[in-house]
């Protein structure tokens, strides 16, 4: 059975199994391994993308009932290599280490600060609640997060 | 020679891969992929103790998209530290649920799962020796019955039966401490669960065979490590292995050992393709070579005016099925149990004990953040015996300048008293949050702790450019924890007067770098800092010389700045670096310098410490930790409302890199502290097998952590630093643990204190931990002999 | 991918071992519960009336593919709902509310800490099914019951909510802040009169025992009282023997009974705090 996905602007037919997760065809079909697959369970959120424009854990997702659906990933978030303002203000803030939790929070945020620019902190760590970061402590990256709504 | 300022080496760096970790574009290990690649899965027992029957890959052999299946008689090997007590795969004996039994290679990973499910194995079940208590019953089965037949690597430790090692500490006469009539004697016993490392990355690998020789790029900390044991397991010589390591996501310690490499390796040898072998949640959940369980009984004399005139400790730590990193962690008891205070009189046993359960390993800190949570609670509860207020306790019993440790080792430098001040400033400058609280109940505590730097060998290379960039060559990893594209360009460049932007840093791979003892143990900025500052400063010698005849000056009067040779106090003088290295390229051939660096080597008292590894601290670090809690009476929810740090850095090359490493590793602890706990069932399995029950700190569970960087403190570090990554997270669960108790007034005896553990303690239906298994006579408790002469009792 | 509820329907009779398949965020998870592979799924999403939330004088109609998130947004400020906007905005996490539907998490009967069973339950809500019988409608707590017996090709359609003048509150006990399921839940809708007395009350337990009930023990006590919080925590005290915890990984059984004192007391408080 063949789907019909707009994965990050571009036309991807998979056929995969209907229940093949669709983190596995980003990964394995289009090599977009920005996504990771960390819990396979809906709980780290290291897998989230977009899926019409709303966050999504991609592990929980079958790919079979995509037809149609559009999917941004983290690689579409700097438009033509250009970082996006959330990417910049981590960068800035030097919030990264080991770097795996940051494509599923950068989609969790993005689509946050969307529908609530001028969040609060409390508001910006119960949006993060579905994302596991292992080496940071979250709290610096709330830290750069609140730089940029105030930014804005 | 101009020495360079090294006030100029401190700066925020950013951090060179953050950009493309933002862009998803960071390939690690498990996002690696190569063409004709295989996919691995391994089969694992599903009870703790068997003896194996048979075991028919027949069937397996013949499934679809099948390529390789490696078993025993694939690896030869044994491997461990200390002692050479696991085999990769287990051949006549099950010793833990989880243990590999075979690993298949096939097109798909579903396929190489299918596969497994086909191999058929008979087993003879055993009774499993769960816990600590069983394995040291007098008629308890031995998890290893031809322990005395194993290769011993490092000898001084005593073993026996199901004590895997044993490390004592034997300082003064603690009979006659006690036997005094001016003490009051306090006896506390603890216990702790174990922790589950949760890096992100799982422990993967892609293994291929080229050329009569493995290539395996990893997931590790240490690529030595894995190459050498790889080797040893496989039975070839080491020199066979290759290892390389992309970015690792994550390790805290975890990845500090050899573990499924040599699987994928077989696999490749035998398939003649790469061979990708990742592990699952699941299998990371349930065979993660965790922070390990211990028991611990402790006991002081102490006088009324708050001396520890004597002090006896038991400590048993679970290895689990096999020795591993908890036969080396024996030895750190007695710098952090008994560390930090000063002792008139010690006796110290930490003993690894085998069971049938999951391996445990290393995890940031390692015993240091149970032992450092028993030793702050002890104290808690010798300050109440003795009517002594804890802060003032604490003050006039730390370690400082000429002090004795526990093996006899001389401590140098007045820096835990000035570290306290510090705190009590901190704390003066902000409000206590205790209005917070509400109706819950309101503690505070403030603790110290004392941890080391691992040092150990490091190598490095540094190839000078003709474009006047240095390419740096070390076998060191980086972890997300910075040091690799952080510290170190910033210490070459330093060295060179270069921007730290000019040093190149190549990615670890045993056939570039030589011997590392890897990631870990807060060494990296220290050892590979180390090495490659000396392989810098014969670069730095070779440019300067070659200079000196460029332009005709001598090189004491030159200095390397701005990328420039310049003649001391000359802005803007003689010649770029770059040029000169093109000149020397023609003269007398490419500008490369190397450097090495090992431990120094620190005294301790002889003769009374046995079984350690390291008798002494090379560098000691401390740290100071303050916490405000509030305590949910309904509920038993702890909430941390404060938290403050002042940290022992030495020198901190990189302020903001530390606070992320500092915020990070406070945050893993109160994961520990309050959250996280891994209990084995019935069946030896650990319960909890997913992160939906194995609860790791979300966004909303930590605070921001208030930082003050204490610098100045001794260190043989390269310009005066220390690592700061480890250490964050000694002192965690001891604060957490004494400001609950502080709440409550309850004797908090075990970590972690999640809400059913706090009401419980509240409601009085917690049990009191006894720990029986312990005798009270601390010769009862050692393999060691007691002095035949009887110790005078006065 | 069903495009109707007849398709649907007719697609779940024919295979006896095919399985409705809405938000996923359960079924996808069967290899990590060590089930068997599911081998056939009916997709729920693209069926235009199991996404329909209607809210009228009289009731609110939730079609049973609306998820967690969709439901947050569609009945905020829904005068009797505040302890469903609750219940249905702390369940699990951002992400995972994005894809959980209300249909699948009363299905999923392997799962006791549903956060939006013991809400409906308290808020007198029914079920629709459609069958190859033809349609039924029952009270959420029967269906409840009858979930894990249900005849193949039987499919939740949707979830109605009566409307009267309530107010309710729905306290949960995750063990970290947020972001677990919760160990136990309280939720409670009342109607109060003028004078705060509780005229009507309903108090469902959640995540105790395996499948949410309501507190009829409480809810007489708390008849004809004003309602009061601390009142409410001492009669709940009173009243918590009767349920038996159950033994989890995540916590004890005493301690899900222990703590329904203070649940009822923060419900309580929710409820006195809506509009």
């Amino acid at each position: 059975m063949a789907t019909n996905i707009l994965i990050n602007g571009e036309a991807h037919v998979s056929t995969r199994e209907p229940m093949t997760p669709l983190l596995d065809v980003l990964r394995e079909e289009l090599f977009l391994t920005g996504a990771k697959s960390v819990c396979r369970e809906g709980i780290c959120g290291a897998c989230i993308v977009h899926l019409d424009g709303q966050p999504v854990v991609s592990c929980l997702v079958p790919v079979g009932t995509l037809e149609g659906r559009e999917v941004r990933t983290v690689e579409s978030l700097a438009a033509e290599g250009e970082p996006s303002p959330l990417q910049q203000v981590m960068e800035e803030h030097d919030v990264v280490q080991c770097g795996m939790c940051f494509p599923g929070i950068l989609m969790t945020l993005t689509s946050f600060f969307r529908e609530r620019p001028d969040a609060g902190r409390d508001e910006v760590k119960a949006a993060l609640v579905g994302n596991i970061c292992r080496c940071t402590g979250y709290e610096r990256i709330v830290d750069a997060a609140i730089a940029l709504a105030k930014r804005s | 020679m101009a020495i360079a300022d090294p006030a100029n080496v401190t700066m925020d760096l950013p951090r060179r891969d953050a950009r493309d970790k933002l862009l998803g574009r960071t390939r690690y290990t498990v996002d690696q992929s190569l063409p004709r690649m295989l996919h691995a899965a391994v089969l694992r027992s599903e009870v703790a103790s068997a003896r194996i029957v048979r075991i028919d890959t027949s069937r397996a052999t013949k499934m679809p998209g099948v390529r390789a299946i490696a078993l025993a008689e694939d690896a030869p090997g044994m491997h461990g530290i200390g002692i050479a007590d696991h085999p990769l795969f287990a051949y006549d004996v099950i010793r833990f649920h989880g243990e590999q039994i075979a690993a298949v290679a096939a097109d798909t990973y579903e396929q190489a799962q299918a596969a497994v499910r086909a191999i058929e194995v008979e087993l003879e079940p055993l009774d499993p020796v769960l816990t600590m208590a069983e394995a040291l019953a007098p008629d308890a089965r031995l998890v290893h019955p031809d322990w005395k037949s194993y290769e011993i690597l490092f000898e001084g430790g005593a073993r026996g039966g199901n004590v895997a090692w044993e490390a004592t500490v034997v300082r003064g006469d603690t009979e006659k401490a006690f036997a005094r009539e001016d003490v009051i004697v306090v006896e506390s016993c603890f216990r702790v669960g174990r922790q589950n490392h949760v890096s992100l990355e799982p422990r993967a690998a892609v293994a291929s065979y080229e050329d009569g020789r493995y290539h395996i790029e990893t997931s590790t900390q240490a690529p030595w490590t894995v190459r050498n044991q790889t080797a040893k397991l496989l039975g070839v010589p080491p020199s066979q292995v290759r290892v390389t390591v992309p970015p690792v996501g994550g390790g805290f310690g975890q990845k500090f050992d050899c573990t499924l490499e040599p699987y994928a390796a077989i696999l490749a040898r035998k398939s003649g393709r790469p061979v990708r072998l990742v592990y699952s949640r699941q299998e990371e959940m349930l065979t993660c070579l965790c922070r390990e369980n211990a028991e611990i009984k402790i006991r002081s004399a102490v006088t009324r005016d708050g001396e520890i005139v004597g002090r006896e400790a038991v400590v048993l730590m679970d290895c689990g099925a096999y020795g591993g990193e908890q036969i080396f962690l024996t030895t750190m008891t007695a710098h952090t149990l008994m560390g930090n205070y000063r002792l008139g009189s010690v006796k110290l046993a930490s003993r690894a004990i085998y069971t049938n359960t999951a391996p445990n390993g290393a995890f940031r800190a390692c015993n240091g953040v149970y032992n450092t949570f028993a030793l702050k609670r002890h104290t808690d509860e010798i300050c109440e015996a003795v009517g002594m207020d804890p802060l003032e306790f604490r003050r006039r019993n730390v370690l400082g300048d000429g002090d004795l440790g526990a093996t006899g080792q001389v401590f140098e430098g007045e820096v835990l008293g000035p570290m306290l001040d510090r705190m009590a400033s901190l704390r003066d400058k902000s409000p206590s949050l205790e209005h917070r609280a509400g109706n819950r109940l309101y503690g505070r505590a403030t603790v110290v702790g004392t941890w080391f730097i691992f040092v150990g060998p490091s190598t490095a290379t540094i190839n000078l450019n003709a474009d006047g960039t240095a390419t740096l060559v070390t076998a060191g990893v980086e972890i997300g924890q910075g040091t690799m594209v952080q510290a170190m360009p910033q210490i070459v460049a330093h060295e060179l007067g270069l921007h730290p932007d000019d040093v190149i840093v190549r990615t670890a791979d045993t056939d570039a770098a030589g011997l590392d003892l890897g990631v870990g143990g807060g060494r990296t900025t220290v050892s590979v800092g180390a090495a490659s500052r000396a392989a810098a400063e014969e670069v730095r010698n070779k440019i300067l010389k070659a200079a000196s005849e460029l332009l005709q000056v001598a090189p004491e009067k030159l200095v390397l700045r701005n990328r420039r040779v310049e003649i001391a106090g000359v802005e803007g003088s003689g010649m770029t670096i770059a040029s000169v290295v093109q000149h020397a390229q023609r003269a007398t051939g490419p500008v490369v310098g190397s450097g090495s660096f090992t431990n120094p080597g620190v005294a301790s008292m002889p003769g009374c410490a046995a079984g350690h590894f390291i008798d002494a601290l090379e560098i000691p670090v401390f740290s100071v930790h303050d916490c405000e809690v509030a305590v949910d009476p309904d509920t038993g929810h702890v909430e941390v409302l404060s938290y403050k740090v002042v940290q022992d850095v030495g020198r901190a090359l990189n302020p903001r890199a530390i606070y992320g490493q500092i915020q990070g590793g406070v945050t893993q602890g109160l994961g520990y502290a309050l959250h996280e706990e891994l209990t084995i069932g019935e069946n030896g399995c650990i319960r909890q097998s997913s992160l939906e029950t194995y609860r790791v700190p979300l966004a909303l569970d930590t605070v921001p952590v208030q930082i003050d960087l204490y610098e100045g403190a001794p260190s043989i570090g390269p310009l005066g630093t220390k690592g700061a990554g480890e250490v964050p997270i000694l002192n965690v669960a001891a604060a957490v643990a004494c400001a609950v108790a502080n709440a409550t007034g309850r004797r908090v005896q075990q970590t972690p204190l999640t809400p059913p553990r706090v009401l419980g303690l509240l409601l009085g239906r917690e049990p009191a931990i006894e720990l029986p298994h312990i005798a009270d006579d601390w010769w009862e408790n050692v393999l060691m002999k007691r002095p035949s002469i009887p110790v005078r009792r006065s | 991918m069903a495009r109707s509820i007849d398709d649907a329907v007719a697609a779940l009779a024919d295979r006896a071992d095919a399985t409705a398949l809405a938000g996923g965020t359960w079924i996808m998870r069967a290899p990590i519960r060590r089930e068997p592979p599911i081998r056939f799924c009916v997709g729920l999403t693209r069926i235009p009336e199991l996404n329909a939330v209607d809210i009228s004088a009289s009731e609110i109609r939730i079609g049973a593919c609306v998820t967690h998130a969709r439901l947050v947004s569609a009945l905020a400020g829904v005068r009797g709902c505040e302890g469903l906007v609750t219940a249905a905005g702390s369940a699990a996490n951002p992400a995972v509310r994005q894809m959980a539907t209300i249909g699948g998490n009363l299905c999923a009967s392997a799962f006791p800490a549903s956060d939006l069973a013991p809400s409906l339950l308290s808020l007198d809500a029914e079920v629709e099914l459609s069958g190859p019988g033809g349609d039924e409608r029952l009270p959420v707590g029967r269906f409840l019951e009858r979930r894990g017996s249900l005849e193949p090709g039987i499919l939740l359609t949707a979830v109605v909510i009566p409307r009267r003048a309530l107010k309710s509150g729905h306290a949960r006990l995750p063990l970290r802040k947020a972001g677990d399921y919760p160990v136990a839940i309280v939720s409670m809708t009342a109607e109060l009169r003028g004078d705060g007395a509780v005229e009507d009350i309903r108090v469902t337990v959640g995540s105790v025992e395996a499948s949410p009930r309501r507190w009829t023990q409480l809810e007489q006590a708390l008849l004809g009282r004003r309602l009061d919080p601390n009142g409410a925590y001492d009669l709940a005290q009173a009243e918590a023997h009767i349920f038996t915890g159950r033994d989890g990984v995540d916590a004890p059984g005493w301690y899900r009974v222990q703590v329904l004192p203070a649940l009822a007391r923060r419900a309580a408080q929710a409820v006195l705090a809506g509009p």
